[in-house]
């Protein structure tokens, strides 16, 4: 009733493969992307700066890593080391006099660069092996961007993105940065969601369920993980970019930790491996949820709803954040995507009980 | 009183803009912290401070009756989350801001500069946020790292046979935090003729023991540690079983009596480090929050922190917050909005907060406030001062914060 499928008839390959075979979800889909154009207009300024734009912004990061984790199956741990060579690549290009759009590239190329070298590790080692090169990934782009003040920014370690314009287009006022943020996570979502019909994401999903099984068919290893980190690195540098740009505007260090690097990976696992939809739930539920949380157990706390101890209180979110994550993925192992998907399934044949995949 | 308070919290949740638009609105401040990441050594006891000077002061009759609400959130020491809490604070009306965290400081640095509220960074954030004509919203208020690192080598060279000759060992987590008193101890070494090197472990700091048996080989006269939280403590027990004297360390702000408990009390002794504000509960205002505050039960929390030396910074910070609310109130016909107390602050003079701390003085050009405060050494059960308030190479300070700012402008 809902996902009306009677009348629908695949009569070539390019319809039954297109993105979203059923009309219900290209009208679900174009009412987001309204609702996401129009965003300036509907939310005040805190809900769009503070919950909307990083949450997009995030969820390209989550996507640019899914790519990878989900699709290629490597494991990377050190992914916020890709993006903070993207955030600084991006800057001290700009500084420099590079174009905006170039230097959007140019962090992109920096990143898939660097990212490779890293990434030939994978070569060799898989699972927690792989985990341990990519962390050591991390903690050297650390290092270097601490102990080098050419490239962290002088004796404060704050470097502050220079006004800039965007093919002609100023990216200055929060609007301005919320639309640039946006393109560019719908281009990565389109980006995504394509590479899974193409020749190159199906190498990649061969080689995630069995490296030397895909070798025997004719899937050289070698190449397609090697291509796996460039193109993920790639637009990892990039996200790291429109986020010093759109949201942080003052690169330090610290912004892109050993913490950020879990988070992502969290919000790749908790949203549902390889999944669009996955990364998106997913960056939500981690970036935004414990903000969420936060506000709502002080607003209690703040009427007198519960009287507990300052301490207590602001241990209470991370409680229940916790709770919530163990309880979603008992509920649901294969991500927040997966729980979507349950959901939309039992639409697409209700008022009846079963579907058939 | 309590009770009031809480149905007028209510009430104004309740209806919302109706309440807030009344004449005698509090004045309020955003204290975002990071009670649950890093920072949590200082932020529990500093907030309690804080908290517990402001429900003194509205105890007192606030300041021409108006009284003063304190906006606490978690910030987990995440720049995104304290991006949004600062954002929220902002449209509930607060027009000053706390956040006790170098990452979060930094990330909002330009905002509050653009939306023109006040941001005070004591103890953390960028050193040369003192220069109050680049910075006009950016107020230390306290001695930076670098006027730190100042008193601290003024000390030796007053008390401790002159510094010329003597080897000086900074031992620093290697963070920009750490290494911010580098460059005006090689300005002082050259200037003082000593020599000086720098030694940096690893973040967090629980384990030092290769980069001490470095420091040992250099038999420095004099080592500075430079870290925060758990780290110190282990600074101090690696630098004694490398046998360095108790009476040759000498600490940044961060160290106070949990770390001494730590290290064990007695070994402790000798252990000298700056100080920003008096410790213990004999100065006028911390014992009128003994009275006023902790007795009745108003409390912010445990009443064994009360005195302590983070929770007497708190106290010391809002005590400068409010004296510039109140000649912001005296000075100017307006509302009492950012500007206003940016002008507050900065028409403070001579503000000691009755003996509690340094007098300060803070100036349009200076926001540090002169970069007051003393040296203090640990006798085994409390900290005891072995110095006068005191600031000392202020020129070479000066310089660094003119280079800094100067970057700043240029872009960085």
């Amino acid at each position: 009733m809902f996902y009306r499928l009677s009348g629908i008839h695949h009569t070539g390959y390019e319809s039954a493969r297109r993105l979203w075979p059923v009309p219900a979800d290209r009208w679900q889909v174009g009412a987001v992307l309204v609702l996401a154009l129009a965003a300036p207009f509907l939310v005040s300024n805190l809900y769009l700066g503070s919950y909307i734009l990083p949450w997009l912004i995030w969820s390209a990061a989550a996507l640019s890593l899914s790519l990878l984790m989900g699709l290629a199956g490597q494991l990377h741990f050190g992914y916020a080391a890709v993006m903070a060579i993207g955030a600084y690549t991006s800057i001290h290009l700009s500084q420099a006099g590079v174009p905006f759009a170039l230097s959007l590239l140019g962090a992109g190329v920096v990143s898939a660069l660097i990212g490779t070298v890293f990434g030939a590790a994978a070569l060799r080692v898989k699972g927690l092996y792989l985990v341990m090169a990519t962390l050591a990934m991390q903690y050297l782009v650390d290092w270097v961007i601490v102990n080098v003040p050419a490239i962290s920014g002088g004796a404060q370690a704050t470097l502050r993105t220079p006004t800039v314009t965007f093919l002609g287009l100023p990216v200055e006022t929060l609007t301005q940065r919320y639309y640039l943020a946006l393109a560019w996570a719908v281009l990565l979502t389109l980006f995504f969601m394509n590479v899974k019909r193409t020749s190159f994401g199906r190498a990649l999903i061969a080689i995630r369920d069995k490296d030397f099984a895909a070798a025997v068919i004719g899937v050289d290893p070698f190449r397609y993980k090697l291509m796996a980190f460039l193109t993920s690195s790639f637009v990892g540098g990039v996200t790291g970019a429109i986020l010093a740009f759109c949201y942080y505007r003052a690169v330090t260090p610290e912004q892109f930790s050993f913490n950020v690097s879990i988070q992502l990976v969290a919000m790749v696992l908790v949203g549902g491996l390889g999944s669009a939809i996955g990364g998106f739930l997913g960056a939500g539920f981690v970036l935004l949820l414990p903000i969420i949380l936060t506000n709502v157990i002080a607003d209690l706390g703040s009427s007198g709803w519960i009287d507990i101890s300052r301490n207590l209180m602001s241990h209470l979110p991370l409680i229940f954040y916790g709770a919530m994550i163990i309880g979603f993925l008992l509920f649901e192992p294969l991500g927040l995507a997966k729980i979507y998907d349950n959901i939309r399934k039992y639409f697409l044949v209700w008022p009846f009980r079963h579907s058939r995949s | 009183m309590k009770f009031l308070a809480k149905l007028g919290i209510t009430a104004a949740l309740a209806f919302g803009p109706a309440a807030a638009s009344a004449q005698e609105e509090p004045i309020k401040f955003g204290l975002l912290q990071d009670f649950t990441a890093v920072y949590t050594f200082v932020s529990g006891e500093y907030n309690q401070g804080q908290q517990d000077y402001l429900t003194l002061v509205n105890e007192e009759g606030g300041i021409d009756g108006r009284m003063f609400e304190a906006i606490v959130r978690d910030t987990g020491n995440e720049p995104q989350r304290g991006i949004e809490a600062y954002n929220r604070a902002r449209e509930e009306g607060a027009i000053l801001f706390d956040f006790l965290s170098t990452p979060v400081s930094r990330a909002v640095v330009d905002r509050a500069m653009q939306d023109e509220v006040v941001l005070i960074t004591p103890l953390h954030g960028r050193g040369d946020a003192a220069a109050g004509q680049t910075f006009p919203y950016v107020f230390p208020v306290m001695a930076t790292y670098w006027s730190q690192a100042a008193i601290l080598a003024d000390y030796i060279n007053q008390n401790q046979g002159g510094l010329e000759g003597k080897k000086i060992a900074l031992v620093h987590i290697d963070s920009p935090f750490g290494r911010e008193p580098t460059p005006i101890l090689e300005d002082l070494a050259e200037q003082e003729g000593f020599e000086f090197r720098a030694f940096g472990y690893a973040s967090p700091g629980n384990e030092q023991s290769a980069v001490w048996s470095e420091v040992r080989r250099y038999r420095p006269d004099a080592v500075f540690i430079w870290g925060a939280g758990g780290g110190q403590s282990v600074s101090v027990r690696e630098a004694i079983r490398n046998g360095i004297s108790a009476e040759n360390i000498y600490s940044v702000v961060w160290l106070a009596e949990t770390d001494a408990q730590n290290v064990g009390a007695e070994a402790m002794t000798g252990v000298k480090r700056y100080e920003a504000v008096a410790t213990g509960t004999d100065t006028p205002i911390v014992s009128r929050i003994m009275d006023t505050v902790i007795e009745p039960g108003l409390g912010a929390g445990d009443r064994a922190n009360v005195g302590s030396s983070y929770y007497n910074i708190g106290v010391a910070t809002m005590a400068v917050a409010v004296e510039a609310a109140r000649l912001a109130l005296e000075n100017g016909d307006g509302p009492l909005d950012g500007t206003a107390l940016k002008e507050g602050f900065e028409s403070i003079e001579n503000f000691d907060a009755e003996g509690l701390m340094p007098p300060i003085t803070i100036t349009p050009e200076d926001h540090q406030g002169g970069g007051y405060g003393r040296v203090a050494q640990w006798n085994g059960e409390e900290w005891e001062p072995v110095s006068d308030w005191t600031t000392a190479y202020q020129d070479v300070v000066q310089s660094e914060i003119d280079a800094g700012a100067a970057e700043y402008s240029g872009g960085n």
